[in-house]
């Protein structure tokens, strides 16, 4: 058990003893964890940034001059019934000349002296689908009822927009892949550089009579604690970033997004860098004993 | 024991030691002699498994270089003590720690440890020394430290390779009277030197080597 307890402590301070090594080793890591982070984070708010994209998609809907105020709610009841369609809301007749107004500074009552504007119904899609939304099927069925006059929609928009998700969502897994790789490489050799600037330490254990595992557990003590100093860094770090991306959309922009940062996504690093940390200083410290 | 039947070890780069046979009784204190490069490390490399012969048998303590296996290796070493020319100490530990390391290795309790070192320290003359690092400490101190990290485990054979080469030789001398006195305690002891001046008239059996090979006793 002392001899346990020895190991453990001298694993800790050996972080200690090797300041210098030990502050690159984690400033590697952080930076690799922090990249790591940051995209897992992004991916986290993909869905919350499509949303809010999706909140602007708005179609408007036209209907026949000779629809009243009174029928167009029977419309719009229809125009709800629509897979993909969240709300639909009435513009009457009254409604249109007042926001003709709004837009022209003119009344179109005195311009003409009666009005022309037809009942409209603004309708807005659901945001929350996972799925690629896909807006011509819709536009579709509400151009099969039969008051309906005229359709207009952000068609190339919309279109854009989920396109480009659809290729975030689909390149992301391998985007992830690929940091993750490059994240255990940067481990594995920091920690391998690590033992291997320690060959005299490794050669006297030897001599004494020390087994490999007595030489072998400091080492894997050591990588650990490191990796933990650097996935604890890490929080804040994360954290602080997306708060100050959330200050800049507030007071920069006039996106009202707010991003948020999953303590999960910490714990997943977490979780990556003890594994990491373990297997690498476990198969560095072992190549050089061979 | 140590025993060495017709033991063939050649480096890479050559030199080492030819047909060489040797036995060196429980108890011994002895001395083995030859210029640079006639293969003194090589042997002493040999006793403690950190070479293999390429031929014949190395027998140390009934752990035998025919059968011997890795693991072993580390288990064959606790009864063995060393001493090296260039000390071998631990530059980012003071000298408590690198006595203590041998105590750790063998799993000793935590509570013995210090009275331990205590012990070995004052019996090299180093007492009071304890948290000075290496570089705190002149060559002469260096290498006792290096002989109290080597006795500490009360090993059944200490090997000293060199251990007076960065001494001056009031130093020297002194060292090889502290060798003198841990082998009154029973531990067999081979000294490696290329000064005849310090271990003649000692009345120890001296080994001569020259060019891997065995020239007398």
């Amino acid at each position: 058990m002392d001899k346990f307890f020895y190991l453990i402590t001298e694993g800790m301070k050996n972080v200690w003893r090797h300041k210098m090594t030990a502050f690159t080793a984690i400033i590697s890591l952080f930076i690799s964890l922090f990249i790591v982070g940051l995209l897992a984070t992004a991916g986290d708010n993909t869905h919350k940034v499509l949303q809010y994209l999706r909140s602007k998609y708005k179609i408007e809907v036209f209907f026949k001059q000779d629809v009243s105020n009174e029928e167009s709610v029977g419309l719009i009841h229809q125009l709800k019934k629509i897979k993909g369609v969240r709300t639909a809301t009435i513009i009457e007749k009254e409604d249109a000349v007042r926001i003709f107004k709004d837009q022209f500074g003119e009344d179109i009552m005195d311009i003409l002296g009666y009005n022309p504007l037809p009942v409209s119904a603004v309708v807005n899609l659901s945001r929350t689908s996972r799925d690629l939304i896909r807006v011509e099927p819709i536009i579709k069925k509400i151009r099969s009822i039969g008051q309906v006059e005229d359709v207009r929609y952000q068609g190339n928009l919309i279109k854009k927009i989920e396109r480009n998700y659809s290729r975030v969502i689909d390149r992301f897994p391998y985007l992830a892949g690929i940091v993750i790789i490059l994240a255990v490489l940067i481990i594995y050799n920091t920690v391998k550089l690590s033992v291997y600037s320690r060959k005299e330490l490794i050669r006297s254990l030897q001599m004494i009579g020390a087994s490999r595992m007595f030489i072998k557990l400091p080492f894997i003590i050591e990588g650990v604690f490191i990796g933990l100093i650097s996935s604890l860094l890490v929080y804040p770090a994360l954290l602080g970033s997306v708060k100050a991306i959330n200050y800049i959309f507030t007071n920069f922009t006039s996106w009202s997004i707010r991003l948020s940062f999953n303590p999960v996504v910490w714990i997943w690093l977490f979780s990556l860098v003890v594994v990491i940390t373990l297997l690498g200083s476990y198969r560095a410290a072992s190549n050089f004993l061979k | 024991m140590i025993e060495f039947q017709n033991v063939t070890y050649a480096h890479e780069k050559g030199s080492g030691v030819n047909n060489l046979s040797l036995t060196i009784e429980d108890g011994e204190f002895s001395f083995l002699i030859g210029p640079t490069g006639s293969g003194k490390t090589t042997l002493m490399r040999l006793m403690y498994f950190d070479l293999l012969p390429d031929a014949g048998r190395v027998k140390v303590n009934g752990f035998s270089s025919k059968s011997i296996t890795k693991r072993k290796i580390p288990i064959a070493r606790k009864s063995i003590g060393m001493v090296f020319q260039d000390y071998k100490l631990l530059d980012d530990r003071n000298l408590f720690e690198n006595v203590a390391l041998p105590l750790h290795v063998l799993g000793h309790s935590a509570r013995e440890i210090p009275e331990r070192v205590e012990e070995a320290l004052e019996l090299v003359g180093l007492e009071g020394k304890d948290h000075h690092f290496s570089n705190e400490l002149s060559g002469g101190e260096q290498q006792r430290a290096c002989l109290a990290r080597a006795i500490i485990k009360e090993p059944d054979i200490l090997l000293a390779d060199e251990p007076t080469g960065n001494l001056d030789p009031v130093a020297s001398f002194e060292l090889v009277r502290l060798l003198e006195t841990i082998h009154e305690t029973g531990t067999t002891i081979l000294m490696a030197s290329h000064n005849y001046n310090l271990i003649k008239g000692r009345g120890r059996p001296i080994y001569e080597l020259k060019d891997g090979i065995l020239r007398g006793r």
